[in-house]
């Protein structure tokens, strides 16, 4: 696995790195203060890889984010980096950071700058491009309801749509094996223990094929913790194109966090809950714009009512990335479809124009996307294309 | 951070203990490289230049500036003492960690902990260690400021018979980043060594490289087939020859034989080799100090080890690469002005080499097998579960296991003590990489005969064959020595190679899993066990080895002059209380080969020689069982004793071949069960079991 410089830096910058009982007195930035650094050294067309080269000026700068002391700490850890590295790739595990090529489009297009800044995991990394329906609900639930949740993964497998899941106990298992054992696909959101799962024998298999992505944004050794579950809700929604929620409890819980954060401040996908009358919490996220899932009978029908649900929630302004932060990475985004995966190389002044974007901004976004290796340069004259990576992270002949 | 020079020179003359010492040419600059973090940076020099202080002052200056420790990689840490007495003169706390000094753990731990740590050595089989990873190396992995690597030419050769664990050297210097400072140093790389270490180290990789030559040796070969012949021109040689120096052999067990031929001649020598254990740190002192005329030593003793006055090297045989004939023949003479490298080519060395080149990577069978018995048992399995489900010897099991889990990613992977397939399949790649290398040892193997074919311009094609620039001609500046030899020394050397016998250790426990229709498990009572045996030679050795063989697959009986030598090693050995009678292996195959032997030994003891055994069963040939486990359990139920009459006395037991040793171990619990006295277990040969490398 060799990591860009701007994966590297945002593993050094903001990941534990959690390796054996490995103690050190850094401690690794907040989201926030990510957030405030990416953006201080965007202002100068750097990326957080610029911090890796001794003596840069983005150093110094650096400090009006963060104490120069805390980053020294935080950015000798190379040593840690490399072991925390080799013992991922020991369980197959994968790390992609924000700017490299094939981390999920949807998570930068909908949370912008709040995308995790690293994702860890295990399969392969081309299914979360891909969307599919998100199912959440509680881990203790009765065996009707899980035996009715198996049923809609495995009409999602036969509709060939990837259910999304947290992968813990309860609902979000019988989504996953539901799908997985009707040779559908699944994606398991994680919010722990990563590094456990990735070698769990059920798993294992549908890995194998392809089938079953496992992700997640906390370090593969990480314990449960309680706010890192519902951080990771607000990953599953954005990672799918719809949501069902199974069942919650009124007021409490991350099922219920969650899904109110979506039908109200986020609205990144429609919300639908299972029909029952009997379930205050259902009822209650109705009142607040969840639909009524229409418990669609066969595959065809499973597709149309994600299709009209999908056309119905754009129509109604849903799903509008529009917060000024989130501007940067649009370009970029824009700019890799201008230029298209087949090779297509054209100058500054004709990207300039594709992108009607002033020239100083223009040209800040392509010493970026050089730096961080998405784009190449060509000389004579001077033009720019988007690289080609392989496949894979895992370099196949790399060793 | 800003270089001091006049510091480093203050370092450098503390370390040697030189008042008015200088730098070589290219050491300042190489640490003002490190310390001002300029990228990454390979020093290739000849051994003696003098890497190890341009990285332990560079450490110490990173130190001084504030920065975290450093740590350095080398494969043979052992061999480092007189490189880390000069880090301490110049105040650099250095600490070595290997697997003998577990004891010391807790008080570098705690040192670690307290920052009073400036540089770790450790070897890179450490990184593969879970509890070495949590105990020690968490309290410095995130402050390391500097990464050595020794020996980097290892990244490029992995030789897998030599040191796989520098795979985990080449991710990490890949997974490293740029914030980390990084030297590697070699004295051996040549143009495809140098490809894969820019591929690994990045295309950014400063290369600093010096002479090769080495004026002061001189070189010469000599074809030698027959060992007797070795032995013999050693022991003439070794009496004139000036100074002290090192003899390399091929194999443990040369290491062995030719140092106790060399002392059984008057010779001052001993043997080294990997497992020479606490005993190797008072050897080198004493071939530094010049207590011995040499140290006969396998590849155990190259690198690291530093004698400038080293006047000769020896070899007893052809190593299997220019690569490493340099590194062992380049120890000798830098700082003397005239020393030898003398090589001589035998027989036996293209089998051995074969060996190596053959079992360096596992077969597709065997990694079929152990990914099989993983994937049959999803919570996956210990190592001697493992071997009770396959037919796979332990120690191509352990090596299959080791170079699977050293694939990135790998297929399998341990959690705890069990092996358990990860979400990952073993790719082509492995097996291609596994054909090219065995393709290149083949290549390296045939350059070295060329070598040995050679009349003269001997360094000229050691440095040509490194990439090396061979410069104008230095015609050696000592006369050859001759090639020939004492008859009588020869015919001495002879008669030594079949005096020597083999214990046979008794097994004291029954296998894992026990034996279930003789109901045996747990410990081996003491009064059923077998007492301390002997063989006669080693399967395939140089003394009595081919007329085993001859007598086992060809003549089907052993000559007189076995059971001649049988019945002196009977009476050399004296076993007390003496066996009153002799009984032998059973065999429903060959039922007549070993009952032959014993009837015609027995007779040569004037003992008497009964049939107290009886093979009941057909079973597969115990060779073709490959581990313990499955040896022990093809026996289980299959032997049982005769209704014979045979006296109460101690008796001893007789086979040809003696291979796991747990056909011994039955048929001793079988006689004692039934009122035998003690058992002595005596064969012609003992095979398998590290009869080898």
């Amino acid at each position: 696995m060799n990591l860009s410089p701007d994966t590297q830096a945002a593993l050094l910058l903001t990941a534990p790195l959690l390796l054996g009982g490995a103690t050190s007195d850094a401690q690794p930035l907040t989201p926030g203060e990510a957030k405030r650094l990416v953006r201080m050294l965007a202002g100068d067309g750097d990326t957080l890889s610029a911090l890796l080269t001794p003596d840069s000026p983005a150093v110094g700068r650096a400090a009006s984010v963060v104490s120069a002391d805390r980053l020294r700490i935080l950015l000798q850890r190379g040593f840690l980096l490399s072991q925390a590295i080799e013992a991922w790739q020991t369980r197959a595990i994968w790390v992609l950071g924000r700017t490299d090529a094939g981390y999920p489009v949807r998570l930068v297009e909908r949370l912008g700058e709040d995308a995790p800044p690293v994702l860890y995991g295990c399969g392969d990394p081309g299914l979360l491009q891909g969307g599919g329906l998100a199912v959440v609900g509680s881990r203790k639930v009765d065996g009707a309801l899980m035996e009715y949740t198996r049923g809609v993964g495995a009409l999602a497998a036969c509709a060939r749509v990837t259910v999304v899941s947290g992968g813990a106990r309860g609902i979000d298992q019988a989504a996953m094996s539901g799908a997985l054992a009707d040779d559908g696909s699944a994606i398991g959101v994680l919010a722990d223990s990563l590094a456990r799962a990735a070698i769990v024998r059920e798993h294992r298999d549908a890995i194998l094929d392809e089938r079953l992505t496992l992700v997640s944004p906390y370090d593969p050794a990480a314990g449960f913790n309680v706010g890192n579950a519902m951080q990771r809700n607000k990953l599953i929604y954005a990672m799918s194109d719809a949501a069902l929620v199974m069942c919650c409890d009124t007021g409490v819980g991350g099922t219920w966090a969650g899904a109110v954060e979506q039908l109200g401040k986020l609205r990144l996908v429609p919300v639908w809950v299972r029909p029952d009358r009997s379930s205050a919490g259902l009822l209650a996220l109705q009142q607040k714009g969840a639909l009524t899932w229409p418990e669609p009978k066969g595959p065809e029908a499973l597709a149309e009512v994600l299709r009209s649900a999908q056309a119905a929630f754009a129509e109604a302004g849903g799903d509008e990335p529009a917060t000024a932060a989130t501007c940067a990475m649009d370009h970029g985004a824009r700019l890799r479809e201008t230029l298209g995966a087949r090779g297509l190389a054209r100058t500054e002044v004709e990207i300039a124009a594709d992108l009607s974007l002033p020239s100083a901004e223009v040209k800040a976004l392509l010493r970026r996307l050089v730096a961080d290796g998405s784009l190449e340069k060509l000389v004579r004259p001077v033009r720019y294309r988007i690289r080609t990576y392989a496949p894979t992270l895992f370099d196949p002949d790399g060793l | 951070m800003r270089f001091r020079e006049q510091r480093a020179l203050e370092l450098l003359r503390a370390g040697t203990g030189v008042a008015d010492a200088t730098f070589r040419p290219g050491q300042c600059e190489a640490i003002q490289h490190i310390v001002e973090g300029r990228g990454r940076l390979l020093l290739v020099q000849k051994t003696g230049w003098g890497k190890s202080n341009v990285y332990f002052i560079a450490a110490k200056l990173l130190r001084e500036g504030g920065l975290g420790p450093a740590l350095l990689f080398s494969p043979l840490l052992a061999l480092m003492r007189n490189q880390i007495d000069a880090a301490v003169r110049m105040g650099v706390r250095a600490l070595t960690i290997h697997s003998d000094n577990q004891e010391e753990w807790g008080q570098i731990e705690q040192a670690v902990e307290a920052d009073q740590v400036d540089v770790l050595l450790i070897s890179p089989e450490r990184l593969a260690n879970a509890r070495f990873m949590a105990d020690v190396l968490a309290g410095i992995a995130a402050r390391v400021s500097l990464i050595v690597i020794d020996e980097a030419h290892c990244i490029s050769d992995w030789g897998h018979d030599f040191r796989p664990h520098y795979r985990l050297i080449e991710r990490m210097s890949r997974n490293l980043p740029a914030t980390t400072h990084l030297v590697a140093t070699t004295a051996t790389a040549n143009n495809r060594v140098m490809a894969d270490l820019r591929d690994v180290l990045g295309p950014q990789l400063t290369v600093a490289r010096g002479d090769l030559r080495r004026p002061s040796l001189s070189l010469q070969t000599i074809r030698m087939p027959d060992q007797a012949d070795r032995l013999a021109w050693l022991a003439r040689q070794l009496t004139q020859l000036p100074g002290s120096g090192i003899i390399y052999v091929l194999t443990k067990r040369d290491a062995q034989t030719v140092a106790a031929w060399l002392q059984s001649r008057g010779h001052n020598v001993a043997a080294y080799t990997s497992e020479t254990g606490s005993d190797r740190i008072g050897l080198e002192q004493a071939l530094l100090r010049n207590r011995v005329k040499a140290l006969v030593a396998t590849s155990a003793l190259a690198m690291g080890f530093d004698k400038p006055d080293l006047a000769f090297v020896i070899h007893f045989q052809t190593p299997g690469s220019v690569v490493a004939y340099y590194q062992q023949v380049g120890r000798a003479g830098r700082a003397l002005e005239r020393a030898r490298g003398v090589l001589l080519s035998g027989a036996e060395e293209a089998d051995i080499n074969d060996f190596f080149i053959t079992t360096a990577f596992p077969t597709r069978d065997e990694a079929a097998a152990v990914l099989g018995a993983l994937e049959a048992e999803p919570s996956g399995l210990s190592v001697s579960q493992i071997l009770s489900r396959i037919n796979v010897s332990r120690a191509r099991t352990e090596k299959t296991l080791q170079l699977l889990s050293l694939e990135s990613p790998p297929p399998i992977a341990r959690a705890g003590l069990r092996w358990q397939l990860t979400a990952a399949r073993l790719g082509e790649g492995f097996w291609d990489r596994a054909d090219r290398l065995t393709a290149l040892r083949r290549q390296e193997q045939q350059q070295m005969q060329e070598y040995v074919a050679l009349n003269g311009g001997h360094m000229e094609f050691l440095v040509r064959a490194l990439d090396g620039d061979p410069g104008p001609d230095l015609p050696p500046s000592l006369a050859p020595l001759s090639a020939e030899v004492d008859r009588v020394l020869t015919q001495a050397a002879r008669v030594f190679l079949r005096r020597t016998s083999v214990d046979i250790e008794p097994r004291e426990r029954w296998p894992g899993g026990g034996l279930p229709i003789w109901g045996l498990s747990g410990p081996i009572a003491l009064e059923q066990r077998a007492q301390p045996g002997k063989a006669l030679s080693i399967w395939g050795d140089s003394g009595w080895g081919e007329l085993v063989r001859q007598g086992k697959y060809v003549d089907d009986g052993y000559s007189d002059e076995l059971i001649g030598a049988c019945a002196g090693l009977v009476a050399q050995w004296r076993p007390e209380p003496p066996p009153a009678w002799v009984t032998y292996v059973p065999s429903r195959r060959r039922p007549v080969l070993v009952a032959g032997f014993a009837q015609r030994l027995a007779a040569a003891l004037g003992l008497p020689c009964l049939e107290a055994l009886v093979k009941t069963h057909d079973t597969a040939e115990q060779k073709d069982m490959l581990n313990s486990a499955q040896q022990a359990r093809n026996l289980d139920g299959t032997i049982a004793v005769t209704d014979v009459a045979r006296p109460s006395g101690p008796v001893l037991l007789v086979d040809d071949i003696c291979d796991s040793r747990w056909t011994l171990t039955v048929c001793s619990w079988l006689l004692r069960s039934s009122g035998s006295g003690p058992v002595w277990p005596m064969a012609l040969a003992l095979a398998g079991g590290g009869s080898r490398t």
